[in-house]
């Protein structure tokens, strides 16, 4: 029942926006629709946590603690947009607003069908429609830069997901010679874990690539992550803390089920390997272009790139401790990355622009509320103490340690150490100084509710985790600390 | 029984067909023209549905059928009216200017081909005999079709082009799903219809965008955002 009422919620948001004309209706919806959803995935995982895992719908559909705990981060971070949304659009055309409001809906409708599908093919068919109801998410300003940012994420993310596509169809060839031919249930998931330990090598590790390739460009790693920046600076502050977190889960979710399948088959080793190599990739890439970025906009996405690489890393790393930390980090950066998204629209609303070098900085003095949160965001989501990255940061080191990765380990170290000094240096610079005159001050309201509900979340989480979520998320991890 | 019944000259028919599908993606990327490429896109879909529907004939499986009528439908005939309709309203009938010049891409093309038989030869499974073993020898061609379709994409600087190149690209998944499994399961197979056709249209209106924006598809104009 919650599972229907996950995908039907969005859907029949969606609907209902395109037939309503008022901004105030069509704030009303899709409202509902975000508190909804959350309700719904609230359900499914004390579902999950009672009874395990679980099918519908004949087996078209398919919950464990994986997919719940990430069905759980899509729609919190689907309700702190929908409420910030409605702050952050407040001056907007409303020409241009349905546009937002009926695409959005959409998004999440596919975001939760990617998690809750048990077929790999149907999971597949959800992340393509991500994308594309996306796109025009991204060009929704109009500027001609957002043509070209919607243009490349088009495009990188088209070739990525063929490959992905590739890649499902060889793991598809490689349970039909095992299953026979006519399965029609040979791409669902519990049919593929079950017999994935008889699967032909060659076709595996072949499938492998492919799948790390083309969900890891729909999750930005590098080198796939050149249309990230891009995307993520033009398309609005909503949306673009809805892709750096959401769509990010979604993809690395995929990924995590093929890696499952992987490692049943092939062993730990190649999959960790691998893994490893495009977290390093990653987390490396981020550093130099935040030392010398120019623009915040493109620092948040160079920062989902660098988070979107430790989550990796951990899977590479392994044992138990590593998907622990993966799914801590995936909890806690899911909770921290909207704040520091919507710290950053408003400072941009604020200011009229993102770039770093123009302004005269003083943003605590003009931003009495997201100015000072900007400063704290920068710190919890680069893993400083007291905040929650810093344990899953923490965790994913000891899962380093534990590996015998210690060289690795002292190289992230390292890598996280630059990334907090060029982060914290930028926002420091743009937040911190004398008063401004041009600016005025800030109000409460949507645009602020958010962020302070948001930081007292991150806040809270730092020293305390609420039982029934640290078991979803313990599920989740042990799910993938597969032994083959 | 004629001889139309008898499977080897249904794998005999195959191979044509897959020669001559491999054959036009070498076509396009050989070739100048915009509107050209464009119609030989559309013949290279009917010969994969005629692919897909000579599979279906003699194994008698009606779901490569209804996949064989989806390409003809939406990839033989509605993709390429859409975008050849697009090509009229944006009037512009140019020459395709890739990065590189035409022999150089058609002795790249050769070697990608080489290249897809040496990545197809493990994964070829045993051959089967008869009506169940038709379409196994495609898979080379299949991925040889993925390869070019990439180089294709990088190939170009227009957008409309890149367009068709990750068209034929996806025309490559279809026939190495064909030649592996004979398609994927229908639910899935209905799936990615509906995603390329949407993926299509939305990319057809972000073409005309550009095309009014910059006065020109050359994405290599689109090089504002940087670092």
């Amino acid at each position: 029942m919650p599972i229907a009422l996950l995908l039907l919620i969005p859907l029949a948001a969606s609907g209902l926006t395109a037939m309503t004309r008022g901004r105030r209706a069509m704030e009303l919806i899709h409202i509902l629709s975000a508190v909804g959803g959350f309700v719904a995935a609230i359900l499914l995982a004390a579902k999950v946590l009672d009874r395990g895992e679980s099918s519908y719908w004949n087996g078209f559909l398919f919950a464990d603690a994986l997919s719940a705990l990430v069905v759980l981060l899509t729609a919190f971070t689907y309700l702190a947009c929908a409420s910030y949304s409605m702050g952050y659009f407040r001056n907007d055309d409303v020409v241009k607003l349905r546009k937002y409001y009926i695409l959005t809906p959409l998004l999440a409708f596919s975001m939760f069908l990617v998690t809750v599908a048990s077929n790999l093919g149907v999971m597949w068919v959800a992340m393509e429609g991500t994308t594309l109801a996306s796109i025009f998410l991204v060009t929704y300003y109009g500027r001609p830069t957002s043509l070209e940012a919607a243009w490349k994420y088009a495009m990188i993310g088209g070739v990525g997901l063929s490959m992905a596509l590739f890649g499902t169809l060889l793991t598809y060839y490689a349970a039909s010679q095992v299953l026979g031919m006519e399965s029609l249930s040979a791409l669902n998931w519990t049919v593929l874990a079950g017999s994935a330990a008889r699967f032909d090598h060659t076709v595996m590790r072949l499938a492998f690539i492919l799948i790390l390739l083309g969900y890891g460009t729909k999750a930005g790693l590098a080198p796939m992550h050149t249309w990230k920046p891009d995307a993520y600076s033009e398309s609005p502050i909503p949306v673009a803390a809805l892709m750096s977190v959401a769509v990010l889960n979604s993809a690395l979710y995929a990924l995590a089920r093929f890696y499952v399948l992987t490692v049943r088959c092939l062993g730990p080793s190649f999959p960790s390997q691998l893994l490893m190599l495009f977290g390093f990739l990653s987390i490396g890439i981020a550093v130099p272009f935040i030392l010398v970025q120019r623009s915040y906009r493109r620092l948040l996405a160079y920062s989902s790139i660098d988070h979107g690489g430790i989550m990796v890393l951990a899977l590479g790393f392994g044992g138990a401790l590593g998907p622990l930390g993966m799914m801590l980090h995936m909890t806690f950066h899911a909770v921290t990355k909207p704040l520091l998204f919507f710290c950053a629209g408003n400072a941009q609303q604020q200011i009229g622009s993102d770039s770093l070098k123009k302004t005269p900085g003083g943003l605590l003095h003009a931003l009495p509320v997201s100015g000072p949160m900007f400063l704290l965001a920068t710190l919890a989501v680069t893993g400083t103490p007291p905040f929650s990255i810093f344990q899953s940061e923490f965790l994913i080191l000891r899962a380093g340690f534990a590996a015998q990765h210690v060289g690795r380990s002292m190289v992230l170290v390292a890598l996280l150490v630059a990334i907090f000094s060029g982060f914290f240096h930028h926002i420091a610079q743009l937040v911190l100084g004398p008063p401004n005159s041009a600016h005025g001050t800030e109000n409460w309201g949507w645009k602020t509710y958010p962020v302070a509900a948001l930081f007292a979340l991150v806040l809270v989480l730092g020293f305390w985790i609420p039982a029934p979520l640290y078991s979803l998320v313990k599920g989740a991890a042990g799910l993938l600390a597969v032994q083959p | 029984m004629g001889f139309w019944q008898d499977p080897q000259f249904g794998d005999r028919m195959i191979t044509l067909m897959a020669a001559l599908v491999l054959v036009l993606q070498i076509t396009m990327v050989a070739q100048r023209w915009l509107v050209t490429n464009i119609y030989v896109f559309a013949i290279q879909s009917l010969l994969l549905a005629g692919i897909a529907n000579t599979i279906a004939y003699f194994n008698s499986a009606p779901h490569i059928y209804i996949a064989a009528g989806l390409t003809l439908l939406f990839k033989a005939i509605l993709l390429p009216v859409i975008l050849r309709r697009l090509v009229t309203r944006i009037g512009i009938r140019q020459e395709i200017e890739p990065f590189v010049n035409v022999p150089v891409s058609v002795i790249v093309s050769g070697l990608l081909t080489l290249l897809a038989y040496v990545v197809a030869e493990p994964l070829q499974s045993r051959p089967a005999i008869g009506a169940a073993g038709l379409g196994r020898n495609t898979l080379p061609v299949a991925i040889a079709l993925f390869l070019i379709g990439f180089f294709m994409m990088i190939n170009r600087r227009k957008a409309l082009t890149q367009v068709l190149a990750l068209l034929s690209l996806e025309n490559g998944l279809f026939l190495a799903a064909i030649s592996l499994t004979y398609g994927m399961p229908m639910i899935v197979e209905l799936g990615i219809f509906f995603d390329v056709l949407v993926a299509v249209m939305i990319l057809a209106i972000l073409v005309f965008r550009i095309r009014e924006t910059f006065d020109s598809m050359d994405v290599s104009r689109l090089s504002r955002l940087r670092g």
